[in-house]
């Protein structure tokens, strides 16, 4: 019998890592339209023009920044956009759906863009579907969504517990890339949460209106919240399909450890793509989320190395299903 | 684009026939091209546009007038979300940074040079309404000349500073927001309908 490993201690704390990632990426943007704005101020010399609430705003920035450049108007360009395309001190990234929706729409290949995709795609073929965990706004937004609902389930209220065909995004994804095709445009943009999050933060905040991807986004939410429980993620997001598939083969993934499993069930629980981490088939559409490491009470949860699944490795060997086997064996 | 437009058609024609009202269809498979609003500099021509731009607002955000504004449905969802420019609200200073911004090449990466501007930036062109016109009618104004960042190649005036638009303009805006005319005198014709219209 092998030896009883133990996982390393850190990675029962990647979830409140992951917690701090997704509330900065969130935070950045709403700060970037305010910077924006500040950046319009600076650049046309008009304090003395600026309203009460505009100066406040103005005062704010010029000391936040104020340490960081002595040139606002130009420098604070280093950082512009969102997790659908951005640009980081000259360097851009977007997401793969974005390429992908492009490349569908246009009918040819831009490269300069295509590259732009390369850092994503080379941390999902690693890390498998981590931007839907890690990165995405709207996951921080639809995972205080399952906190609303579950406190509405405590309150009595009934929320949606309904499950679907997680294949159902592919087709979501296949019918998008069909529709940017036929009508020339990028509108699987349309229907993808984090680049709606990204725009209509920035429609609201810089410009002072919001517009029809806003509606879309609370139709999403309230589909969470009174038909199925992280809907929108395991079944219909366009952009999770796309992960999914890039991240089928990635090297680090979760693994359970049978000989400290206790068949507790807590994993498929907390798990927010309904996998099923119990019976080691967590599949390409585990996100890393390590949600099911930091619930596990008997630390049966692991990283480890490897490009493939272990397949079911049987009931855990602290559960009451594995020595009733035992028994019958001997 | 030949191909996409059957396409479009043939679907448009399935929808109408089938679900909607062919009205319906039309509205969500056709711009209103009789729309008058501009793209940001550099842009390319309408539909390759459209299919060019993933909707990701960085040109927005770093323009330093904050003139560029976003479509909802009101031209049609093939440009939802896109970037416009309504000159006579806010006009566009032609400082160049949306194309260096642009991830796609929807806008031409550009530099502020008035070479590449003048041989790349075609955003519409200035139309001076002499019955409008100050200068036309003998109030020597001369404003929009004043605001043109091109002069003498974009516009020049004559007797009574009235203006005469010439091939060099790019079609910024800056005359049309700085007129004092209400309505306008001088209006920018976008390049869409300009091409729209010779074809």
């Amino acid at each position: 019998m092998s030896a009883i490993r133990k996982p390393f201690f850190l990675w029962r704390h990647l979830n409140k890592l992951r917690w701090l990632v997704l509330s900065l990426i969130f935070m950045m943007l709403v700060f970037l339209p305010f910077v924006h704005v500040y950046q319009t101020y600076v650049a046309s010399f008009s304090y003395d023009l600026l309203s009460e609430n505009e100066k406040e705003l103005f005062d704010i920035m010029a000391a936040l920044t104020s340490p960081l450049t002595d040139n606002p108007a130009d420098d604070l360009d280093a950082i512009k956009g969102n997790t659908w395309s951005g640009n980081f001190f000259g360097y851009q990234i977007s997401d793969p759906l974005a390429v992908v929706g492009q490349v569908a729409a246009g009918l040819s290949v831009y490269w300069p863009f295509v590259l732009t995709a390369l850092l994503p795609v080379i941390f999902t073929l690693l890390f498998g579907r981590f931007f839907c965990g890690w990165i995405c706004p709207a996951t921080f937004l639809y995972e205080l969504n399952t906190i609303v609902s579950l406190s509405l389930q405590r309150a009595g209220i009934k929320v949606g517990q309904r499950r679907f065909d997680r294949r159902l995004k592919y087709l979501v994804l296949v019918i998008g890339l069909i529709i940017s095709a036929i009508s020339g445009s990028v509108l699987i943009s349309v229907i993808y949460p984090p680049a709606i999050i990204g725009r209509e933060l920035y429609f609201g905040i810089a410009l002072g209106g919001v517009g029809a991807g806003l509606v879309f986004f609370v139709l999403t939410l309230l589909f969470d919240l009174f038909v199925s429980r992280r809907g929108f993620c395991r079944y219909v997001c366009p952009g999770g399909a796309l992960y999914s598939l890039l991240g089928r083969f990635r090297l680090f993934r979760i693994r359970r450890i049978v000989e400290n499993c206790n068949d507790c069930a807590k994993c498929n629980a907390v798990c927010e793509f309904a996998l099923d981490p119990l019976h080691d088939d967590f599949g390409q559409e585990c996100n890393n989320c390590t949600a099911c490491i930091a619930v596990c009470p008997t630390d049966a949860m692991t990283f480890v190395i490897r490009p493939v699944d272990e397949p079911n490795q049987g009931p855990g060997h602290l559960g009451k299903k594995y020595k009733r086997q035992q028994q019958q064996k001997g | 684009m030949k191909r996409r437009h059957f396409l479009k058609e043939l679907v448009a024609g399935a929808v109408a026939s089938s679900v909607l009202k062919s009205s319906l269809a039309e509205a969500a498979f056709s711009a209103q091209t009789a729309q008058r609003y501009l793209r940001p500099p550099g842009a390319l021509a309408e539909e390759e546009f459209e299919s060019r731009c993933i909707r990701c607002g960085q040109c927005g955000e770093i323009c330093p007038n904050r003139c560029i504004e976003y479509f909802d449905l009101e031209n049609g969802i093939d440009s939802l979300n896109t970037p416009f420019i309504v000159p006579r609200t806010k006009a566009c200073i032609l400082c160049m940074k949306c194309g260096q911004v642009c991830p796609t090449g929807a806008l031409k990466p550009l530099e502020r040079t008035a070479n590449d501007i003048l041989t790349h930036v075609r955003m519409g062109r200035a139309r001076v309404e002499e019955s409008l016109c100050l200068s036309f009618q003998g109030k020597t104004c001369g404003v929009c000349y004043r605001a043109c960042p091109l002069q003498d190649v974009a516009i020049r005036v004559g007797l009574l500073e009235q203006p005469h638009v010439l091939d060099g303009c790019v079609g910024c805006g800056l005359c049309e927001r700085s007129c004092i005319q209400l309505p306008q005198a001088i209006k920018i014709i976008p390049n869409h309908i300009i091409k729209a219209t010779a074809s």
